[in-house]
């Protein structure tokens, strides 16, 4: 590895070198920062933050800075950009779901992002096969989790195990969900009750949801922080969220975690190479960075997930806190695109308008 | 040589001032107006013209399409759509109120309420509460004498700062399932309240940010009325009662109908509360607007926020009209003596003393509540919470949010927000104050910063400023710390307008005039005749101006992005998780810091005020 990096750094100093005779000022030099976006929390979440030590440790093996920007609005910051047709100025996002790859292609007619030469990067084909999703490879999977339910054992009897059971009036009240507007975890939710009731069905399941008390909010943090001040005895969630309970002393009973019908709905989110990227070649060493099993493991520990990549295990102690269901949901790139702001919007007027 | 230069430097020094002071007001007014344009009007307008413009052409399709639906316009579209379900409809609606009116009081249509009509319902109910919740606050500040109550006058304009993450938790930890009211209900053997995500909720939380502002602008009215007026009234022979409704009330009514307005607008415009406390079932417009913007359809967004405005923005100009028809010329004011509290009747003081129970759910339990939640976790006390700002401030990454800059930023915004905008808002308030018809209309637009869509001021910043615009082939960018302060500036300098604006109209033009012949420039005469008079306005614009800025999160975090130039409230927002904890340790921190900081205003301004 030592070696191959070696060689890396001299091959990059050559091609700069050659640029440097016809570009005044090269935008893609050797010592220039890459530039990595993400969303808010991976960076500056209390319990859950991974983004500093990504970046010492990439500093260190690479000997290149990494430059963190963290906007907002997150991935639409991007699309607006590109909307506006203003340069982008980034040359990687970290946290890209099937469902924002799919807004992306439909919303603007140019690609923000680029395929990746997978070949080319060491430690791809280590990466678990059921979790790439774009047929296009512009983005390496690089944290995975399920979305399922999260309960408090002592609130509750017995947990419910199925979707029919959520619309049971023995759990009217219990439940708390974050709005598809503002959440993946509500976007993922709603693609499941898709996938279990059909796109003619949903609706009517949800409309007994609604009927049963369930509360929706606008965001994931929302939703937890009501859970977590025990309005309510569920939360959709995720299913590694004991990997959180165990590293904060949390009591366990409050962090049960439940499926559905025995299916979890796979979360999964990677990085991707921005089209007009200055720094290219320091972009797929940040991807290989990400793939080496130790960094993908510890990743998946701070940011209370699973690791991506065959080789990469989560400490024993936190990999027996991990749950898989017996049946995986996932609507891939094909199913999700054209299809996404449809769904949802029938969704919302149907809800809002109860 | 050298004194002549220098004679005709003094004189090209003095020939300016006196330029500066003949057109004082004219060049703050066209500051004004100039901020206005870059940091709303253009942003805002490229924003709302999606409303109107496709790729194809104009066109107004997006809003007959909206007017034709009964998901926005429940029966009313019906009317349009289907005229005979329609006239159905409302013949069942109005069989049932005749037949049992208090079962019916919920259907405030025929058919279905509609987003629009549901918006507008609980609007109205919030400003109810908060002029139920806010008039008599008025009235013990300003007619009682008891301890603390320069400093609770000072304090009323808190809960106005609190980010709505912060009084979501505040009102959990109160009114939730397991929060303090519950516990205490539960200890004198009720039954727990189930007021969690619903209408009720909401409506208390719309009550508990703007009651404190009905109530200061209708104590700064109550304070304001003159003493001799009311002593005539009575040596004439009328009643108490009879001189309150003659003499006082038609003073306060101005007043408690300019908090009534700002809390409909305001609460007409809710968006982060409503999904919070109440849940998606209780959307209101802004929350589709929210919808469309995630979804990236920014025609369907613009045009639900033009639909908003002109609600928002038609309601304020009626308001001018009603109030510039009020408008009545008052001499020098003698207030009244306060009572003391002791000296009061023994059904007032009952009255007086529920009062102060109900406030003391509504406001302080939240805010008392939030800085226990930041004192405690599952198993006991604990300064674990304010050990993790500590450490952030300590350890923290460079591209970290951190606790200490994000106060430091807090006050030099605010302090710069005050600058700007009272200078903003008094000028705005004298232009406007003489004038015409037309001059309402113009009132209307300078008070347009708080009748637009805050999702779409923020579209509007990201898209017009931190993106920048094409001049010459540069692209020329807003951003960063002084972009912050005039964003604030210009969403708070309304606030001064409207508290300085009616009392300025009440001082006789003749006092002006007067000091106009003795040869003082417009400006001295307003800082030497009208300003004094009218003080306690300014103050309290003042104190909502910095609270303005305080709170402010939406155009900070746009203006930020990239930048070192977090708020208190964005250092919130970023440290919520998993645990509520350092959340609500950092809202603690803005509490305090903003609350010693309403003091320093009003003493600031009460040195003024005897001056």
């Amino acid at each position: 590895m030592r070696r191959r990096r070696f060689l890396k750094q001299v091959g990059g100093g050559v091609a700069v070198g050659g640029l440097a005779g016809c570009i005044s000022s090269p935008g893609g030099g050797d010592s220039d920062p890459l530039r990595v976006a993400t969303y808010p929390a991976f960076v500056d979440a209390v319990s859950t933050e991974a983004g500093g030590w990504v970046k010492q440790e990439f500093e260190a093996r690479y000997d290149r800075e990494l430059r963190w920007f963290a906007p907002e609005q997150e991935l639409d910051y991007f699309i607006q950009r590109a909307q506006a047709g203003v340069e982008i100025d980034a040359d990687m996002y970290l946290g890209l779901t099937p469902t924002d790859l799919a807004r992306t292609d439909t919303n603007l007619d140019r690609d923000l992002f680029q395929p990746l030469d997978t070949g080319a990067i060491e430690g791809y084909d280590g990466v678990i096969d059921s979790l790439l999703f774009d047929p296009q490879d512009r983005v390496v999977p690089v944290g995975t989790s399920y979305v399922s339910l999260v309960y408090d054992a002592e609130a509750l009897d017995a947990p419910p195990t199925t979707f029919e059971d959520l619309v049971d009036p023995a759990y009217a009240g219990d439940l708390l969900l974050s709005s598809p507007d503002g959440s993946q975890t509500g976007l993922d939710f709603l693609y499941w009750t898709i996938h279990n009731y059909g796109e003619d069905g949903y609706l009517d399941y949800w409309d007994r949801l609604v009927d049963n008390d369930v509360r929706i909010l606008g965001s994931w943090n929302a939703a937890y922080g009501a859970y977590s001040n025990a309005q309510r005895p569920m939360v959709v969630s995720f299913s590694t969220d004991q990997i959180y309970a165990v590293q904060y002393d949390q009591p366990m009973h409050r962090h049960q975690v439940g499926f559905l019908d025995g299916q979890g709905y796979a979360y999964i989110d990677g990085i991707g190479k921005f089209a007009n990227a200055d720094r290219p070649a320091a972009a797929d060493d940040f991807v290989e960075f990400l793939l080496e099993p130790s960094v993908n493991a510890e990743i998946a520990k701070r940011n209370i997930g699973q690791p991506t990549v065959e080789d990469a295990t989560l400490p024993p102690d936190l990999q027996e806190l991990t749950y898989t269901p017996e049946e995986r949901v996932l609507f891939g790139y094909d199913r999700l695109k054209g299809n996404v702001a449809d769904w949802v919007d029938a969704w919302s007027k149907q809800v809002a308008g109860s | 040589m050298v004194e002549t230069g220098g004679g005709q430097l003094t004189r090209v020094g003095r020939r300016g001032r006196e330029w500066l002071e003949r057109h004082a007001l004219a060049v703050v007014g066209a500051l004004t107006a100039a901020l206005l344009v870059v940091f709303f009007f253009y942003p805002v307008f490229t924003v709302l013209l999606e409303a109107v413009r496709t790729p194809m052409g104009w066109t107004g399709e997006l809003f007959v399409a909206l007017f034709r639906s009964e998901f926005y316009f429940g029966w009313f579209a019906t009317l349009v759509t289907a005229p005979g379900t329609a006239v159905a409809d409302a013949g069942a609606w109005l069989a049932a109120l005749l037949a049992d009116p208090i079962d019916a009081i919920p259907a405030v249509t025929p058919g279905t309420m509609g987003l629009f009509v549901f918006t507008a319902v609980q609007a109205l109910l919030s400003t109810v509460a908060s002029v139920v919740l806010g008039v008599p606050a008025a009235y013990i500040l300003a007619r009682y004498e008891f301890r603390g109550r320069e400093t609770i006058r000072s304090l009323t304009a808190l809960p106005f700062v609190m980010p709505s993450i912060v009084v979501a938790i505040g009102f959990v930890a109160t009114f939730g399932r397991t929060g303090v009211l519950n516990e205490i209900l539960v200890a004198v053997g009720v039954d727990r309240l189930g007021v969690m995500y619903t209408l009720e909720l909401i409506v208390l939380a719309h009550a508990f940010y703007n009651a404190p502002l009905v109530a200061r602008v209708t104590t700064a009215a109550w304070e304001s009325v003159d003493a001799s007026l009311v002593e005539t009234a009575r040596s004439l022979g009328a009643r108490p009662q009879r001189s309150f409704v003659d003499v006082v009330a038609p003073q306060l009514v101005p007043a408690v109908l300019t908090g009534a307005l700002l809390t409909f607008v305001f609460t007409f415009l809710t968006f982060p509360i409503v999904l919070t406390l109440g849940g998606f079932q209780l959307s209101t417009v802004e929350v589709w607007v929210y919808h469309e913007v995630q979804q990236l359809d920014y025609g369907e967004a613009a045009a639900l926020a033009v639909l908003e405005t002109v609600v928002s923005l038609g309601l304020t100009y009626a308001y001018l009209r009603y109030e510039a028809a009020q408008r009545r010329v008052q001499r020098a004011v003698r207030p009244r003596d306060r009572r003391r509290f002791r000296a009061a009747t023994p059904l007032a003081r009952v009255a007086i003393a529920g009062y102060a129970a109900v406030a003391a759910v509504v406001f302080l339990l939240p805010m008392g509540s939030m800085v226990l939640a930041s004192l405690t976790d599952a198993s006991g006390p604990t300064l674990a919470h304010y050990a993790f700002l500590v450490q952030r401030q300590t350890e923290a990454f460079a591209f970290q949010v951190q606790p200490f800059a994000a106060v430091l930023n807090s006050l030099l915004f605010a302090a710069g927000t005050l600058v700007l905008a009272v200078p903003m808002g008094v000028a705005v308030a004298v232009l406007s104050t003489r004038g015409g018809r037309g001059r309402r209309l113009l009132e209307a637009a300078a008070m347009a910063p708080f009748a637009v869509s805050g999702i779409v001021v923020g579209l509007g910043l990201l898209r017009g400023l931190v993106f920048g615009v094409s001049v010459a082939g540069h692209r020329l960018q807003v951003t960063g710390a002084l972009a912050i302060v005039a964003a604030h500036a210009v969403a708070a300098y309304p606030f001064v307008t409207r508290n300085v604006s009616p009392m300025l109209a009440r001082i006789d033009p003749q006092v002006v005039e007067s000091a106009r012949s003795l040869g003082a420039s417009r400006i001295r005469a307003l800082l030497h005749v009208e300003l004094p008079l009218v003080v306690s306005g300014v103050v309290a614009g003042a104190a909502f101006a910095f609270a303005i800025s305080m709170g402010e999160f939406d155009a900070t975090v746009i203006l930020a992005t990239g930048g070192d130039y977090y708020t208190m409230p964005v250092a919130i927002e970023r440290y919520t998780g998993r645990q509520l904890g350092p959340a609500t340790a950092m809202g603690s921190i803005l509490l305090g810091v903003t609350a010693v900081s309403f003091v320093v205003i009003d003493r600031v301004g009460g040195v003024f005020d005897r001056g």
